[in-house]
């Protein structure tokens, strides 16, 4: 199997948040914003994601406040 | 005055009756300063994502409110005296905040497979 070229196709990104025609990310809405951290609690890059700009700087702050809230770790403990 | 959200995590140890207390004693705070009550949600008890202080858990009161800037500094300081609060946090609420739905709700566990598959598929 290749590993590099040819196996992995190039399928557009595009915003899932735009595409659901969310206006506002609110930070009480952990079950949304697990979508976009990792597994160890690190916020998706949109680089990863397809998350456009202002839907990114929307989840940044609500992932950021949910942490404060304990609604989303701020790291996963088995790795600590 | 602005729209406030205040979500107070208490203590899971402490008894209904004074919760209810505590909650009562923030909202008669913020109608006394000259604010007023818009919501109060009760999420009750939750898992923490994380340990705070030895509690795996807390109950968890999320009021909406108008209140003057400065009882918002004075909550905040009440809040970290008390002992039975593990965390708290007051944020200026959106201008049209469209839903004021409860969180938990709507998994869509098809697209998190697509986005949990698409992130694999990078770091491989």
């Amino acid at each position: 199997m290749a590993r590099d070229g040819e196996s992995r196709s190039f399928r557009r990104k595009f915003c899932k948040l735009c595409f659901d025609k969310v206006e506002r990310i609110d930070y009480k809405d952990d079950r949304r914003l697990t979508r976009f951290i990792t597994d160890r609690g690190k916020i998706v890059p949109r680089r990863i994601s397809g998350t456009c700009a202002r839907h990114q700087s929307q989840i940044t702050e609500a992932v950021k406040r949910a942490r404060i809230l304990a609604l989303l770790p701020f790291t996963s403990e088995q790795y600590r | 005055m602005k729209l406030y959200e205040t979500t107070v995590i208490y203590d899971p140890g402490l008894e209904e009756a004074r919760v209810n207390e505590e909650v009562d004693r923030v909202t008669q705070a913020i109608t006394q300063a000259g604010g007023e009550i818009a919501e109060v949600q009760r999420w009750g008890k939750r898992k923490l994502a994380y340990m705070i202080g030895k509690r795996r858990d807390g109950t968890y009161v999320h009021v909406k409110h108008k209140s003057p800037a400065t009882l918002i500094a004075e909550m905040d300081r009440r809040f970290r005296l008390n002992e039975g609060i593990l965390r708290h946090l007051t944020v200026v609420a959106p201008k049209e905040s469209p839903k004021t739905e409860e969180p938990a709700k709507e998994g869509e566990s098809s697209e998190k497979a697509a986005a949990d598959g698409e992130s694999a598929a990078v770091t491989v």
